[in-house]
């Protein structure tokens, strides 16, 4: 059989569906982007709060922005909103318990 | 009452001189005129008052304001305090009293004012206290970061979006003329076509089609570049990098023979060849230059054998390759494919990873990386391609020696793999028997009672004469079975 314009190629009764492929390696195959970006986010606000870093708590912002944008539609949005939250309370608490402005950390 | 009403006056006449001399004074009028003895009194409150009531706050700082704080006491060493009442006990000037006189007055230190012996320290003003925007510059620049990244995210999303869509709509009437299903994400119940691609990421889309000969179904995958996150655009302007196009194709079991092959760019095949499962086993061989057959420099070969690339490479193939070789990332036909190596695990026996016969094409979009939609309509004839690769894998069979070549490679292979299994279950199990005498032997030793230990020792040995003796059977046994 060939696909000219003559036979049809197409097959109704051999039609497959989609099937995901599975979900055990691929996720850590594929770019762990996301994760690591995600744990480093944590990680930052964690020591912006506890030091009263407020550079650190800006890094773990936008560490959880790069998260977000880098992440797979299959996570979890929670986690994503989650680690997101946590670094703006580390930047508001910060600010809040020390009203001057950043001093660069170099 | 007279007397009382003459001191009323008299102590009213007082109350209203004293203020006029009060406010002559803060007028700073000549304090020699006051040396009289009648207002001796008010020399010395004049003193005190000289330096209590014009004690100011001149601020150290730009602003033009000055913030005027009555003080009490003199603990508050301001510069502008001393200084004031300084010159007005010494001042033989009669100016009046300006407020803009003492801004940048910093050439009388007089230090020698009777009032603070502490030396005056030029206090900074906080800088939260400041009131200005610009000693926050810092979070002014992370903001605007923040807001570049957001909008450099919408940005990439919505090319990425556009540059999918394109592709789809340039391919759409090819690949509905040659399958039923087209774009299917598994989850309706019946087998309609969605008719769009899935979005796996803001990168990543998918299409499967299915429903017709030779295939089970294709399985499409636009790769783009991560548009939407800004540390991926800096990166890439150090280094372009194309966006792909990946094609799985599974083909039926009945319409493809055994061979494994694979045509691209030689850093692609190099790659390969180290990662994936069929081809380091199959091609062990360097990639090959394809220009016996007129493949341009750019493309190298891997094949199983020589009889499947003379086969592979008739002349719709060659005119495939030599005129979108730019484009060509690689393509991997096999009868074997599992996909990469995965990294074993110690101590762990591997079962043969399941294969299946597929069809790989890995395509780079035209542009390096600034894509435009218009560029999509320049990989069309590559999926004619795909579609006559489809076709010609089923055409394609080994003669009788290539097939028996074929069947001898893969049984060395899967004896390699037994062989390499077998070795690590018998570890294993080895492992597993030193670990049980080596925790009884410890629950022996750790046993307390002298006598449940010779009974433990006791049973241990029995236990080991036991397969002593069975061993020896079955040695018995086979020695007979040999005879």
């Amino acid at each position: 059989m060939s696909a000219n314009s003559m036979s049809d190629p197409r097959r109704p009764n051999k039609v497959l569906r989609y099937k995901p492929p599975p979900s055990e390696c691929n996720p850590a195959l594929d770019d762990p982007t996301p994760d690591y970006m995600n744990l480093l986010g944590m990680i930052f606000s964690m020591c912006g709060l506890m030091l009263k870093l407020k550079w650190c708590a800006w890094v773990a912002v936008y560490c959880s922005f790069i998260s977000f944008a880098n992440s797979r539609s299959s996570e979890d949005t929670k986690q994503m909103m989650s680690s997101f939250m946590l670094s703006i309370s580390a930047v508001v608490m910060s600010y809040l318990q020390n009203p001057q402005p950043m001093t660069p950390p170099w | 009452m007279k007397g009382f009403h003459a001191f009323c006056v008299v102590l009213l006449i007082f109350g209203s001189v004293s203020e006029a001399k009060f406010d002559d004074f803060e007028d700073e009028e000549d304090i020699v005129e006051y040396d009289d003895n009648d207002f001796a009194e008010f020399e010395d409150v004049a003193e005190d008052s000289a330096t209590e009531s014009p004690q100011r706050v001149i601020t150290t700082e730009d602003d033009e304001d000055e913030t005027t704080v009555e003080l009490e006491g003199q603990d508050e060493s301001q510069e502008g305090d001393f200084e004031d009442a300084d010159t007005q006990e010494g001042d033989t000037e009669s100016e009046p009293y300006d407020d803009e006189e003492f801004e940048g007055y910093e050439d009388k230190p007089d230090t020698s004012s009777s009032k603070s012996k502490d030396p005056i320290t030029i206090v900074d003003v906080p800088a939260h206290l400041q009131n200005s925007w610009e000693s926050y510059y810092l979070e002014i620049l992370m903001v605007t970061g923040l807001l570049a990244y957001i909008m450099n995210y919408i940005i990439g999303k919505n090319k990425n979006s556009r540059l999918a869509q394109a592709w789809f709509n340039t391919h759409r009437e090819l690949l509905e003329s040659n399958f039923t299903l087209v774009g299917d994400d598994g989850t309706n119940k019946e087998a309609t076509s969605t008719g769009k691609l899935n979005q796996e990421n803001e990168h990543i889309y998918n299409l499967w089609c299915s429903g017709r000969v030779c295939c089970e179904g294709m399985l499409i995958q636009l790769r783009f570049l991560k548009r939407q996150d800004l540390l991926n655009v800096l990166a890439r302007m150090m280094r372009p990098v194309s966006d792909q196009v990946q094609i799985k194709v599974t083909m039926n079991d009945e319409d493809m023979d055994t061979y494994v092959f694979a045509v691209g760019t030689r850093k692609a095949l190099v790659r390969l060849q180290k990662e994936m499962q069929d081809l380091s086993e199959f091609c062990s061989d360097k990639p090959k230059s394809g220009a016996k057959y007129g493949l341009p420099d750019s493309l190298a070969i891997l094949s199983e054998m020589g009889e499947v690339t003379d086969g592979m490479m008739d002349t719709k193939m060659l005119h495939f390759l030599t005129h979108y070789a730019d484009k060509i990332e690689s393509i991997h036909f096999s009868d074997q494919f599992s996909g990469p190596k995965i990294l074993q695990e110690e101590g762990q026996p591997l079962k043969l990873p399941d294969t299946k016969r597929t069809l790989l094409f890995t395509f780079n979009v035209p542009g390096s990386g600034n894509t435009y939609p218009k560029d999509m309509e320049a990989l069309l004839p590559l999926m004619n391609m795909v579609i006559y690769s489809i076709d010609k894998a089923k055409k394609f069979r080994l003669n009788r020696e290539g097939k028996q070549k074929a069947d001898k490679n893969r049984a060395r292979v899967e004896e390699n793999f037994l062989k390499l299994t077998h070795v690590q279950r018998q570890e294993a199990a080895q492992s597993r028997r030193e670990e049980k005498k080596r925790a009884e032997k410890e629950r022996i030793m750790n046993e307390e009672d002298p006598e449940k230990q010779r009974r433990l020792e006791e049973a241990a040995l029995r236990r080991e004469q036991k397969k002593l003796e069975k061993k020896q059977m079955k040695m018995k046994q086979i020695k007979v079975k040999a005879m």
